[in-house]
């Protein structure tokens, strides 16, 4: 810290830019979240209110029937059944697929980089490959795979696919957080008896949690959010959410219901709206978590 | 407790040979220290013994078992790392008897070996504690205290003191020595440090570039190093190594030296009737007088009768506090000698120096071999 003192003049215009800086902070995030303002306004209001005010204008009052309608009363396709069922669709499909994809990450990490074999290095470099291969350049091997395993258009045949695909990613997540865990420690447990999968188990995973949090805020993201997939490899009561959302606001009988589209939009997000604000802070710790400190 | 056996170890990776062929014979009890730079090949032999990297030709033996092929955890050895290696998640309890749960020892006697350990190295207290609250001279006890715990045949020390400061570094030094007095357990520890090897081994072991160099007790590495590289690397500060022409005296043979003194270079004639070398056949021919800073010293001192004394010119003193180092000119390079702190304080400029030719020893300037 200098000690260097303002006049008074000085002193008028550094208040001066901290007003401008706060000003255009604020109108940076009004802008932000008007859109975000307008979809939350927008599902509370009823089709008259909508029709009649204004789109930035307040509801009158909290109307949760737009909601529940997108909930389970709306039209996707013939089937009037609400988002529900294809909720439980999505929830069912991501929970085992960032599960598995996670551990498979984390055991292929450990692999990678604490029993380090001929050609670790290379197998790594084609793994990494992996995150660079566009969904759509795999839908047609895997159309046939899955129709081959017997699992189309069925909730498995999603965990399948997700976990295959996201596995390049958790294992670059794995081994780069791994490789800066000291070898000594996999080498004295060795000594101390320890075997593949109990040094796995009783040793680095427990050094895991940050790097834990972020594969799964990874990949919940990504399977929660996937559509190409899911409207690739699924038709009808199958669908996870995201596709059923897109039917939903394509399904038209007479009005267009943009109080529903907007609750339906907010029912699709508010998953992994709710992992990032419970374990968004974990992310961030475990993106920037270094060495581990014996 | 068991002796250790290494029988022509050689390791190689791809087409570099790491170790070309080590013979080392450890008796019962014996405390090996292997001593040598970094890449000179010390850990990867200490890995071998462990079992942490496999042995390419060659026996290593505990007692009479050969161990090359058995996996580290039947060894019955066990290994002190230089970062510790504690599990950062568990307490220190359960890091000392980690090793005993893996082998299936039911938990009220690994307890009890628990706190027999602690109370051997004094952390008690410490026992429910992170590695991560504990300093760095506590998480070395816990490392030790691991190793102990399973009382195991031999135990390695991988450079476990180079973390620590100078002063924890001491006291940890004593405890190990302790520790082998008190367990009589056969170790063998690697450092590059040659106090450590000097104060710690029953034998020292000095390795360079894969091969043993000299294996012998500290004294016989300090006093009659097999070669210049052992002699240079062993001793603070190091030999100094004198270029001198070997010269026919009345007596017998003496290796002529310039020495500068009061300003001008004289000739000194060094003694070396005492060296058990032959040298009839190179007078006149250059060989290394090797000559640690004590050996150097004022004369009066060490009025042997092997001593002999000239005068020669201080250029630098260095006080250590019991001792001051004087840098002299003989040949032309500097020359390290050992002087009674009380001398040097008076006198700057010229002094009379003795020298204790019988703790001289003579090297061969292309070979780099010790002459005897």
């Amino acid at each position: 810290m200098s000690d260097h003192t303002y006049s008074p003049a000085q002193g008028q215009s550094v208040l001066w830019m901290r007003l401008l800086l706060w000003a255009l902070l604020i109108l940076f995030a009004i802008w932000f979240l008007l859109p975000a303002y307008v979809v939350v306004g927008t599902s509370l209001k009823d089709l008259e209110e909508i029709r009649g005010g204004s789109l930035l204008a307040l509801p009158h009052e909290l109307n949760f029937s737009a909601w529940k309608h997108a909930w389970n009363e709306a039209c996707i396709g013939v089937r009037c059944t609400g988002l529900e069922p294809y909720f439980w669709n999505s929830v069912f499909m991501a929970l085992p697929a960032v599960f598995i994809s996670t551990l498979l990450g984390a055991l292929t990490g450990y692999a990678l980089t604490k029993f380090q074999f001929r050609g670790a290095n290379m197998i790594f470099a084609l793994i990494l490959f992996g995150c660079f291969v566009p969904f759509q350049v795999v839908i047609l091997p895997m159309a046939q795979t899955l129709g081959r395993l017997g699992i189309t258009n069925t909730v498995y045949g999603l965990i399948l696919v997700h976990s295959v695909y996201g596995l390049a990613f958790t294992t670059l997540f794995f081994r780069n957080y791994y490789v800066t865990i000291p070898d000594e420690l996999v080498r004295a447990a060795t000594i101390d008896g320890a075997g593949f999968f109990t040094i796995f188990r009783r040793i680095i995973l427990p050094l895991s949690p940050p790097i834990i949090v972020v594969s799964v805020i990874w990949q919940f993201t990504q399977i929660w959010n996937d559509f190409l997939f899911g409207a690739s490899f699924t038709t009808g009561g199958a669908q996870p959410i995201t596709v059923a959302m897109n039917n939903l606001v394509n399904t038209t009988t007479g009005v267009k219901q943009y109080n529903v589209d907007m609750a339906a939009a907010l029912i699709t997000a508010a998953p992994t709206l709710f992992v990032y604000i419970v374990a968004g802070r974990y992310f961030v710790r475990g993106l920037t978590a270094g060495s581990v400190k014996g | 407790m068991a002796s250790l056996t290494i029988k022509n170890a050689v390791k190689r990776y791809g087409n570099v040979e790491v170790l070309k062929g080590v013979d080392i014979d450890l008796e019962d009890g014996e405390f090996l220290v292997l001593l040598g730079a970094s890449g000179c090949g010390k850990s990867t032999l200490l890995n071998m013994i462990a079992g942490l990297e496999s042995v390419t030709e060659g026996e290593i033996m505990i007692g009479d078992r050969v161990i090359n092929d058995v996996h580290p955890k039947d060894r019955d050895i066990a290994m002190v790392f230089q970062s510790y290696a504690l599990y950062p998640n568990m307490s220190v309890g359960k890091n000392i008897s980690f090793g005993l749960e893996m082998r299936g020892v039911p938990k009220k006697e690994r307890d009890q070996a628990v706190q027999e350990v602690a109370k051997m190295l004094q952390m008690d207290h410490l026992l429910d504690r992170k590695p991560s609250q504990l300093s760095g001279g506590q998480r070395q006890r816990v490392a030790m205290g691991r190793a102990l715990v399973r009382r195991p045949e031999v135990f390695l020390f991988d450079e476990p003191l180079s973390n620590l400061d100078a002063k924890l570094r001491l006291e940890m030094r004593t405890e190990i020595k302790r520790l082998h007095k008190r367990l009589n357990a056969t170790m063998v520890y690697v450092t590059h440090d040659q106090i450590e090897a000097l104060t710690l081994a029953d034998r020292i072991a000095i390795l360079k570039d894969g091969e043993v160099q000299q294996l012998g007790t500290p004294a016989e590495i300090y006093d009659r190093p097999v070669n210049m590289f052992v002699a240079g690397l062993v001793g603070s500060p190091p030999m100094n190594f004198i270029e001198a022409t070997v010269v026919r005296t009345d007596s017998g043979y003496a290796a002529e030296v310039m020495v500068r003194a009061a300003g001008a270079d004289q000739t000194v004639l060094l003694d070396l009737d005492a060296q058990a070398a032959d040298v009839s056949d190179r007078v006149g021919r250059k060989i290394i007088v090797g000559l640690r800073p004590e050996a150097i010293t004022q004369a009066g001192q060490k009025a042997g009768g092997d001593a002999q004394s000239f005068p020669s010119d201080i250029d630098v003193t260095e006080a250590t506090g019991a001792d001051t180092l004087c840098v002299l000119h003989w040949n032309g390079k500097e020359v390290m000698a050992r002087v009674s702190s009380g001398y040097a304080q008076i006198i700057e400029g010229t002094m009379d120096f003795a020298v204790d030719m019988s703790r001289a020893s003579l090297f061969d300037p292309e070979t780099e071999k010790r002459l005897d």
